[in-house]
């Protein structure tokens, strides 16, 4: 009985709305506290091999370490700032603590849900919100990419290298700009390529195959190493570059190296340029699950906290390594600074 | 002479209702074959979308989609697949936000200043496409569409630090500049520690008019409904199908600006790279739906936002997010077919009645001849 | 119905006579009553299965594909049968052997004329195995000369022992070619009759069911008012070969108020543009139009409408109704401008409304009401509702194109006499049709078309519809001096009926 009359309103529904648009049903605030951890992914979500899995692997830890529940949300494309604030307060009010939210596009709703719930603790990957109750997880990917470049740079033969970019972002241009500087101050004979494959779309993120014909097109102009900081679409130039004899591609975000998806490619997989978001993420968790001293304000993850890093698996650029670590003992010395923006 | 129109009525409310239980049918057999109870999702979708904070989201939501529905079928009334509204929408949104955030000017000037910039870029955005359609005979799908990647390029080679945008160094966010606080839209409060209503629903129920009456109750939105009946006869009768498709391509677009309007002036007060996209096609579904009458429109805008906002609720549950999707698709499939096949039901059955009562005439009148010469 | 014979089916528009074609061909179901074929009952789901049971339709508007060649046209969709290259090829030429069609298998079908298409489309049927064959309307796009030779071919046909049946509204014609006729009036059979025992007159009253209408105007009302002034007018048009081509050259002519100025001609060879360049819709490259003094070559059609043109086009689906919208939206097309369907820039629903009911009640429009569609009317009452609109605005001048085609006896003479009536009142009438008898009936000056050329004229009171077709094909120029008092028995002419039914000619009344 119950079903059917489930059904009949559910049909209703439609109907209803147009009339009911002020019949004050009770709000769908409710729920109890201490549910676990809250994570909100952005477009992509878990398994995009690359931004938002390294999140999923330090809440996994954390999940396991902590011994806590939790609930996972991700965003979809056309998403407004209301659908994902209304994530987020979904998870609030059902008593998630901490939140957090992946990926810069999170900022004005994480912003406004952290004014309104604010004894939850919340995080934000990539961007700043600046709330007593909310820790700006930001990383230094222009100084990783920095010495991607420099291995870039000592690696190349043919003195031409690529770089591809999901989008023209402010945030992918950090990569783009670290990874230019690098590339000059190691080997000022080496031209750069760099190419987005969506302009002004986060949808570049997602075009494996728009990414393979990208990384095509370098190869056959010479091009002999590739750094693709381009989420999903890094996949397909990663394959492109390891079907021509003697290219190298440079991984991003997670140790591509070791991506089961790409273990066909490793290969050539010369390095990979580890954003550790997991780590981020997973000490945030600690700091409110264990350590009951939530972070909050800026965390900067950079070279000298070991927020970025340059990974050697596979034992490639183990030749070149003195250099690479010369460099990245300099940029955390502060003798070298590292632009954050890439200008052509 | 009631009857006939109890019973138009009757197939005009038909079609929707066939097109959406058929659509729940389907996207049941989708969740059983997904191994989820379907009803249950449908409850929860229900339950959480009659809230009263989701009543407020679903108002705010449906402004916008109102807003979309309008400028799409602006172009459905006289066969003019305006597929671009998104490319203007965004272009208009995108300059009225920049125009906004340079100008100082009280609100009382400036709101309306930012919605005229906004509907002048995105009319002329859609003007491309109509100067190639009457000069030129290129389709306006086929512009519309590459006209929305345009659009895309134009907006992501101006929102960059130093031209139309501004960089916020700590979040990483290209944005517009904001809107000052004189230029922010009046809201509706909705009571309690509930989000206000967007005051823009009022423009939006003002346009709903504006639309029903121009097309309805002038002359010139009668020469743009014959041109959509049937061009040849539009012609013939005098008008001038060449300038009227300019007109509508216009009209459409200007409406397609006011789309990103309320989000700008109610909500974010500025242009970021992640505006929503892909409104403008939400905007063909729900024209679809709503038969292109502002009415319809209404409903169908308030239907997609409950849609959404039950789709929020959904993945909380547990369920997959695109079951919403999945049933989003399928009403406008369902849509499409039902009004086809209610349309000739319908046509069928007026002809069968037609002919039934002239028949009953012609006996009356037999009838009465034979009386005459008696 | 007898195998080996022609049988005609006639009856006004509206009568039925399509809904029970389309039932023969599967097109629809009927409620009751069964269909026997060969002393067999059989039910047609499809005309897949009409066909496949040997019935076969000619359709009064071809169903032709333009750009390809006969051979094309006849197997597609039946390339099961002799496959698609010289197998089919011989299959084609030996069927238009043995029926005398002369098709040409590589022909392409844009480069034919009316009547050669009218063959393919048979030679079609046929080749999918038809022994039964429905003709609709097939004489209404022919000249008399043409429907000679089209019935020669049906002659062809019986005797191979083929069934025709031919729907028809022209008696005389009927009365040619048929064995039996079978009438039918608002939905069933009123008689069935032999050629042999009856007349045309008899059969159009059986059809109507009253007495019958002539278009025989004598009474001259032309004045010297000149009404319309068309000047030295010339358009040229590129066809699909990308040549350039004059479709009106050198045309010159007057219409004076209460004249009625007919044009012959085979369709196609510029009738349609002419009439769209007086409309304003296609621009002529020179020439000048003059309208009650005005010089409106350069004036929009909207413009020209409000000026006074009434307009009857000869396609009124496509030029005349929007069909899917009620009548009386109808009613205000083409005068959206003009009282009482509008004032300033709104319309005005209520006025529209009203107007309609008044031209339904006075042109006699059949419909329950005016909220129904357009498309819910048979083809009669379309027209008349167009004509009632286009008088209602009180027209200097009236372009009627094929007024009476595919109407109905009864509605085409109430068509003719609202012409007639308008031309008393000082209504000039450019005339446009097929119907030859119509012409010379209606018009006081006759011009004859070819090419794009008005090549010849004609006195309407002593020429013969055989002449005026001669001079349509080109035979003939100059002034066609009529010889029609001395030979024109009625009763061997193979033309419209009523002409044939009215009083033999010349008796005025």
């Amino acid at each position: 009985m119950r079903r059917v009359s489930r059904i009949v309103v559910a049909g209703l529904a439609t109907a209803a709305l147009a009339f009911s648009a002020t019949a004050c049903g009770s709000s769908s605030e409710s729920g109890s506290k201490d549910k676990g951890i809250g994570l909100a992914y952005d477009v992509g979500g878990r398994g995009d091999h690359s931004f938002n899995d390294s999140a999923a692997k330090g809440y996994d830890k954390a999940k396991k370490d902590f011994k806590i529940g939790g609930k996972e949300l991700t965003a979809k494309d056309g998403d407004t700032d209301a659908d994902r604030y209304d994530k987020l307060a979904s998870l609030a009010e059902e008593g998630y603590n901490p939140v957090i939210g992946v990926g810069y596009a999170w900022t004005p709703s994480l912003s406004k849900a952290a004014k309104k719930y604010k004894d939850t603790d919340f995080a934000i990957v990539d961007s700043v919100v600046d709330l007593k109750n909310v820790a700006s997880l930001v990383s230094a990917e222009h100084e990783g990419s920095y010495l991607a470049g420099v291995a870039a740079g000592l690696k190349t033969k043919t003195n031409k290298v690529g770089f591809i970019g999901g989008t023209d972002s402010s945030l992918i241009k950090k990569f783009a700009g670290g990874f230019q500087q690098g590339l000059k101050d190691t080997n000022p004979k080496a031209a750069l390529n760099v190419q987005w494959v969506q302009v002004g779309s986060a949808k570049g993120f997602g075009m494996p195959d728009r990414g393979k014909d990208i990384a095509d097109g370098m190869l056959s102009n010479k091009v002999d190493v590739i750094f693709s900081a381009a989420g999903g679409s890094g996949a397909g130039a990663i394959e492109a570059t390891a079907k021509k004899k003697g290219t190298w591609s440079i991984g991003v975000d997670g140790d591509q190296y070791y991506d089961k998806g790409l273990a066909q490619y490793k290969h050539t997989i010369m390095t990979s340029m580890i954003k550790t978001v997991d780590g981020s993420v997973y000490d945030f968790i600690k700091s409110v699950a264990k350590d009951k001293k939530p972070e909050s304000g800026i965390q900067s993850y950079d070279l000298k906290r070991g927020g970025v890093s340059l990974s050697y698996s596979g034992g490639f650029i183990d030749d070149i390594k003195p250099k690479i670590e010369a460099a990245k003992k300099k940029i955390i010395d502060g003798k070298i600074k590292v632009a954050d923006t890439y200008k052509d | 002479m009631k009857k006939f129109d109890k019973e138009r009525m009757l197939l005009a409310v038909a079609a929707p209702l066939l097109a959406i239980v058929s659509a729940f049918l389907l996207t049941a057999l989708v969740l059983a074959a997904t191994g989820k109870a379907p009803f249950e999702a449908f409850g929860v979708m229900f339950e959480y979308g009659v809230k009263s904070d989701s009543q407020v989201y679903i108002l705010n939501k449906a402004t916008t989609y109102y807003l979309a529905g309008l400028a799409v079928a602006i172009g459905f009334r006289m066969n003019l697949f305006n597929i671009g509204v998104d490319g203007q929408y965004r272009l208009g949104a995108f300059f009225g936000a920049a125009a906004g955030g340079a100008m100082g000017l009280p609100g009382l000037v400036q709101i309306p200043l930012i919605i005229l910039v906004a509907m002048l870029v995105g009319a002329m955005w859609a003007s491309i496409a109509g100067l190639l359609k009457v000069y030129r005979g290129v389709s306006e799908v086929i512009s519309t569409i590459m006209l929305n990647s345009l659009a895309g390029i134009l907006i992501s080679y101006l929102l960059v630090d130093g031209r139309l945008g501004v960089l916020d160094k700590q979040t990483n966010i290209v944005a517009t500049k904001a809107l000052p606080e004189s230029s922010h839209f009046f809201t509706i409060p909705a009571g309690g520690d509930l989000d206000p209503i967007w005051g823009f629903i009022v423009v939006a129920v003002l346009a709903g008019v504006g639309f029903w009456f121009l097309l309805g109750r002038t002359r010139f939105g009668f020469d743009l409904r014959a041109v959509g009946r049937s061009e040849s006869a539009a012609e013939a009768s005098g008008v001038n199908v060449k300038r009227m498709v300019l007109s509508s391509m216009l009209l459409s677009g200007a409406m397609a600006g006011l789309i990103g309007m309320p989000t700008v002036l109610n909500d974010t007060h500025q242009f970021t790279a992640d505006f929503p996209v892909g409104v403008g096609f939400t905007g063909i579904a729900i024209a679809l739906l709503g038969r292109n009458s502002p009415v319809g429109i209404a409903l169908a805008a308030l239907l997609w936002g409950f849609l959404e906002r039950g789709a929020n609720r959904l993945e909380f549950e547990g369920y997959d997010k695109e079951i919403v999707g999945v049933m989003q698709g399928v009403i406008v499939l369902c849509v499409v077919i039902a009004y086809e096949l209610v349309r000739r039901y319908g046509l069928k059955r007026q002809q069968q009645k037609v002919g039934a009562e002239l028949a009953a005439q012609a006996k009356a009148a037999k009838s009465d001849k034979q009386e005459v010469p008696a | 119905m007898r195998r080996g014979t022609v049988h005609a089916l006639v009856g006004e528009n509206g009568a039925g006579k399509s809904t029970l074609m389309k039932i023969l061909y599967g097109m629809q179901r009927p409620d009751e009553g069964t269909i026997a074929l060969d002393g067999a009952t059989v039910e047609l789901h499809s005309p897949a299965d009409a066909i496949s049971r040997g019935v076969g339709m000619v359709h009064q508007h071809f169903m032709l594909a333009d750009n390809f060649t006969v051979l094309e046209n006849v197997v597609l969709g039946a390339e099961k049968l002799h496959g698609i290259g010289a197998k089919a090829r011989a299959r084609i030429k030996e069927i238009s052997d043995s029926y005398g069609l002369g098709v040409r298998p590589d022909a392409l079908v844009e480069e034919l004329g009316v009547a050669d298409r009218q063959r393919v489309e048979i030679l079609k049927v046929l080749y999918r195995g038809a022994r039964t064959l429905i003709l609709d309307e097939p004489t209404a796009v022919l000249v008399p000369q043409e429907v000679d030779a089209l019935f020669d071919n049906l002659r062809e046909l019986k005797s191979e022992g083929l069934t025709v049946i031919f729907i028809s509204h022209k008696l005389g014609e009927v009365l040619s070619v048929a064995d039996d006729i079978t009438v039918i009036r608002r939905g069933t059979t009123v008689a069935s009759v032999v050629p042999s025992e009856t007349n045309p007159r008899q059969l159009a009253e059986l059809m109507v069911g009253s007495e019958l209408p002539s278009p025989e105007t004598r009474e001259s009302t032309v004045t010297d008012q000149k009404m319309l002034t068309v000047d030295g007018l010339r358009l040229t048009a590129t066809d699909v070969d990308g040549v350039e081509r004059a479709v009106l050259d050198g045309i010159d002519f007057t219409i004076h108020k209460g004249e009625v100025l007919g044009i012959a001609g085979v369709e196609g060879n510029g009738q349609a543009e002419l009439v769209e360049a007086v409309m304003g819709i296609r621009k002529p490259d020179v020439g000048v139009i003059t309208l009650d003094g005005t010089d409106i070559s350069q004036a929009p059609t909207r413009k020209r409408r409000e000026d006074g043109i009434g307009y009857i086009p000869e396609d009124r689906h496509r030029h005349a109704l929007l069909l899917e919208a009620p009548l009386w939206e109808n009613r205000i097309l083409g005068h959206v401008t003009e009282e009482p369907n509008s004032k300033g820039g709104l319309l005005n629903p209520g006025a529209a409304r009203r107007d309609t009911e008044r031209i339904v009640t006075e042109y006699d429009v059949r419909t329950p009401g005016i909220e129904v569609t357009a498309a819910s009317l048979s083809g009669g009452n379309q027209q008349k509702l167009i004509i009632g609109r286009e008088m209602s605005h009180h027209p200097k001048l009236l372009i009627a194109a094929h007024p009476t085609r595919g109407v109905d006896v009864g509605a085409q003479a109430q068509i003719w006499d609202q012409i007639r009536a308008a031309r008393r009142e000082g209504l000039a009438v450019l005339l446009i049709s097929a119907d030859l008898d119509e012409l010379i009936g209606l018009s006081d000056t006759l011009r004859v078309m070819y090419r794009g050329r008005l090549v010849a004229d004609a006195d309407p009171c002593t020429i013969t519809p055989e002449e005026l077709g001669s001079a349509m094909t080109g035979a003939a120029s100059g002034h066609l001096e009529g010889s029609a008092d001395a030979d024109a028995p009625a009763d061997t002419v193979p033309a419209a009926a009523p002409a044939d039914a009215a009083p033999a000619g010349g008796e005025d009344r």
